[in-house]
């Protein structure tokens, strides 16, 4: 019986010798997004209760577009009554929870707006606020491309809440 | 409703009334030599009246009625006798024990209600006794569970030969229950282990397997329940300890740059006063975590005043109070900021405020009758200081009435139970439940050494205004004993589970996940069938079962694609198979070794994949060396690598690097000294658990425990 006891001394650090130090982190990865500024003008609604920054990979053709595996990114809130604000995907955000904006072609960057209780993803509780356009042309979303390791500036967007934007469909 | 469980009742309690002539059965207890035996224990099987022998060897046990007996003889280094007596008169009955090494079975209550040797059970059952709970200074039950055979946690969710993966905190797939009181909270339904007053507790029984069939709802895996200390002498006990966390493995998740330290305090008292006993016990518990935003201050009050009304009657109290402030952290930043979370949870919090009263009266109302009654309320109230800004209040009643009732070699237990929750809530609404059941289970002791379980409970609920839900849970089980030493078991049972009022009603995000209500979800049921052996010569036990359980309407969180958020749905058909042993060898009286291993098989039979966070290969065993004081030990856990996880997490982003998962490999350590050998009341334990800092996790993108040392001492007066 003492070398079953004998064994089992042994046994355990070989097993752990077998086992190395279990979770390593990950390498560590280029990031890459885009930044720019929003800028406000207008009151303020009294009746939002959040404004984020949305962004989509393809475009809001119809209301089944806004959808969470359409969406790529949902910045934090934006507190009311902000008259500019510097933003960069790099950020927190809302969602993805950690994970930044990836490499990609995204057709629709927006500020969205809620006036709900609760954080909802139906698209009837969403308020579009501005837009991004290309430089020039206001009449079609801009569309940009994040190549790896890139990161975008200048994706500035203007939230005029006396001439807010055309909806997405869905309204 | 009223009226049927009125009328349920009266047919349970009809046929005990029964006034009859009593008889005695007398003789002399002695040894192989006809030496006389003082001090055996001379108990009837299944009641509680007996006699202990005197100086002479000889006992009386009167006032039984005519019947059919077992009578059984026990005295530590005797081996145990059983006879069986018919009593028409008054009875002389001798026995002669023989001498054997010194060991002691373990008695267990919660299988069947009712007192029973783990030899005779018809299901597989474990045990931690009091003396581990302090020796491993473990403050929180839920460490202790990790170790026993076929248990894994995820999180805080309990599993008992994989019946449970993780469903974010709500719902329970065991019932806990503290002196067979129900323990689990009337919103989320989960178990709040944080609650448990370990030092209390004189042993913790755990029944692997459905046991709805006495248990109702929740029981579908097994069973949890908490035998507290007697409040039986006067006694002041103080136990403080210190540790810290070491500093993690890897360089770069070292976020505090500091060892993280931290402490606790219990002191409890208990004392009798003629009639009437008491024990009492508060303890502050204070962890900053290795993590960041995981810090945890509590305090738990504990109260249980017990009153003998009669030598046939007794009245007993139960208090437990926790206070507590604790910070988030569900899910790592990433794994280079794996003791992280994410910048948007960064300072946020949960305070609680948990309170539970029970009674319990136990009443002999004749040799062969007793009468339990149950009663409880639980009222939670939680508030967390997060976006959303959910808080919760719930109160739970409950109420149970057991019977006991011996004929002759037949023992019945039957009972009804009645339950009702009030929830008002800004994530689950204000819903109320109603829940009742009813159950009664039959246990026959034929002559040869054979014991046959059966037992059926119905169960009623209702939610709001929806149609009402309802289960039947039938079980049959056996028990018999090839040989003094070797002892065979098999058991079919049945078990289900109401959905709890959160997994209907929960309507909030946490971390990102937007979670939405289901109120259709509707209860699940499964069926278990077990076999198994007991081997029990001298000092060796070897324990071996072979187990399948089928599972209906499995309810899961599921992910929905439209949008991105979580519902829990019946979504599983699963089958659950596997097999366990556990062995302790004979090593010396010093030594002792223990090894179980635990095989699953766990699938969704529809989709024929692996269920979510359940181990396929589960193995524990350890070494404990115990002489002159002088105590020491390891302990190894090892749960293979989990197969599935929620990968749509991790595809949505939610859980950076989130599929980085290994097996859990855990190595324990401890030493203490027991100071009573050089006259002085106090003990002391080191601990050092997670030896070899091995970094792993139970719940996807959250390290568990770092090696972490804590000295605990331990005063008696």
């Amino acid at each position: 019986m003492k070398k079953s006891v004998l064994f089992l001394f042994v046994l355990i650090p070989f097993i752990y010798s077998g086992c190395g130090k279990g979770i390593e982190p990950e390498p560590e990865k280029i990031r890459e997004g885009f930044g720019g500024n929003i800028i406000f003008s207008g009151e303020w609604p009294d009746s939002v209760t959040r404004t984020h920054i949305v962004v989509f990979k393809d475009p809001l053709l119809a209301a089944s577009d806004f959808n969470a595996f359409n969406l790529a990114f949902v910045g934090l809130n934006i507190p009311k009554g902000t008259v500019i604000l510097n933003y960069s995907t790099l950020d927190s955000a809302l969602y993805p929870v950690n994970t930044k904006l990836q490499a990609g072609t995204y057709s629709y960057i927006a500020v969205a707006q809620q006036s709900t209780l609760n954080l909802t993803l139906n698209r009837s509780d969403w308020f579009v606020a501005g837009v991004f356009y290309v430089p020039g042309d206001s009449t079609i979303p801009g569309m940009i491309t994040v190549r790896k390791g890139e990161f975008l500036d200048n994706i500035d967007i203007r939230c005029d809440f006396n001439n807010p934007p055309p909806q997405p469909p869905g309204e | 409703m009223i009226k049927i469980l009125v009328t349920a009742s009266l047919i349970i309690f009809a046929n005990v009334w029964i006034s009859a002539q009593t008889f005695s059965v007398y003789g002399t207890v002695t040894d192989k030599e006809g030496l006389p035996l003082p001090g055996v224990n001379v108990i009837v099987a299944g009641l509680a009246t007996g006699d202990a022998s005197s100086e002479n060897g000889e006992y009386r046990i009167k006032g039984l009625a005519k019947g059919e007996y077992i009578i059984e003889f026990s005295i530590i280094g005797f081996r145990s006798e059983r006879k069986r007596i018919l009593l028409l008169s008054d009875t002389k009955l001798n026995a002669i024990l023989e001498e054997e090494a010194i060991t002691t079975e373990q008695v267990i209550v919660s299988a069947g209600k009712h007192e029973q040797k783990l030899s005779d059970l018809p299901v597989s059952a474990s045990m931690i006794d009091n003396r581990d709970l302090l020796r491993y200074n473990f403050n929180n039950l839920r460490d202790a569970l990790k170790y026993v055979s076929g248990v894994n946690m995820v999180d805080d969710q309990l599993s008992i030969r994989g019946s449970s993966g993780y469903s974010r905190g709500v719902g329970a797939r065991v019932l806990l229950a503290i002196d067979g009181i129900p323990f689990y909270t009337g919103d989320t339904g989960e178990i709040i282990w944080e609650a448990v007053p370990v030092n209390e507790i004189e042993r913790v029984e755990i029944i692997k397997g459905a046991s709805s069939s006495l248990y109702g709802s929740t029981a579908i895996g097994g069973v949890v329940n908490l035998i507290t200390k007697e409040a039986d002498q006067p006694f002041t006990y103080v136990k403080s300890f210190i540790g810290f966390y070491d500093k993690p493995s890897h360089e770069i998740w070292d976020w505090s740059g500091e060892y993280r330290l931290f402490n606790g305090q219990t002191i409890s008292h208990s004392n009798r006063f003629g009639n009437f006993g008491f024990a009492a016990s508060f303890t502050r518990l204070e962890d900053p975590g290795y993590k960041k935003n995981n810090f945890n201050k509590r305090y738990i009050g504990y109260l249980k005043a017990a009153y003998e009304i009669s030598d046939a009657s007794s009245l007993k109290i139960l208090f437990n109070s926790l206070n507590q402030r604790s910070g988030n952290f569900i899910y790592w930043k990433d794994s280079r900021n794996a003791l992280v979370p994410p910048d948007a949870d960064l300072g946020q919090s949960v305070g609680s405020d948990r309170y539970i009263i029970g009674i319990i009266s136990d009443n002999k109302l004749t040799d062969n009758l007793n009468l339990i009654f149950r009663g409880s309320y639980y009222t939670t109230e939680w508030s967390d200081e997060t976006a959303s800004r959910n808080s919760s209040s719930a109160d739970q009643f409950r109420g149970e009435v057991q019977s006991n009732y011996r004929i002759g070699s037949l023992l019945l237990v039957n009972g009804f139970e009645l339950n009702s929750s009030r929830v008002n809530s800004n994530l689950f609404g204000s819903p109320e439940s109603f829940g009742a059941g009813i159950y009664s289970q039959g246990e026959y002791l034929f002559s040869f050494p054979l014991s046959l379980t059966a037992g059926i409970r119905y169960d009623y609920n209702k939610v709001n205004d929806q149609a009402n839900s309802s289960a039947l849970s039938p079980r049959l089980g056996l028990n018999y004993k090839l040989n003094s030493n070797l002892s065979a078991r098999g058991m079919i049972g049945t078990g289900f589970r109401a959905p709890s009022l959160a997994e209907k009603f929960t309507s909030t995000f946490v971390s990102g996940i937007g979670i939405r209500p289901n109120p259709g979800v509707s209860p699940e049921s499964n069926v278990t069938l077990e076999a198994g052996i007991l081997f029990h010569p001298e000092n060796l036990i070897i324990d071996a079962a072979v187990f399948r359980n089928e599972y209906f309407d499995m309810i899961e969180p599921a992910l929905d694609p439209a949008d991105g958020e979580v519902t829990f749905k019946n979504l599983v058909r699963a089958r659950i198979e596997g097999f366990e042993l556990n062995v302790s060898p004979p090593v010396a009286d010093f030594l002792k070794i223990n090894f179980s291993y635990t095989y699953l098989y766990p699938r969704d039979i529809h989709l024929n994949k692996i269920l979510k966070y359940r181990p396929r290969h589960i193995f524990n065993s350890s070494v404990s060396y115990s002489d002159n004081g002088i105590e020491s030990g390891f302990d190894f856990r090892y749960w293979s690598k989990v197969e599935e996880i929620d990968f749509e997490l991790i595809d949505l982003g939610f859980v950076p690097d989130g599929d980085k998962r290994v097996a859990v490999y855990v190595l324990d350590f401890n030493a203490g000294y027991n100071f009573l050998h050089i006259g002085f009341p106090g003990r002391m334990y080191l601990n050092v658990k997670n030896m070899l800092n091995y970094n792993y996790i139970e719940l996807i993108g959250n390290i568990a425990p770092l090696r972490n040392i804590a000295i605990s001492f331990e005063l008696f007066l």
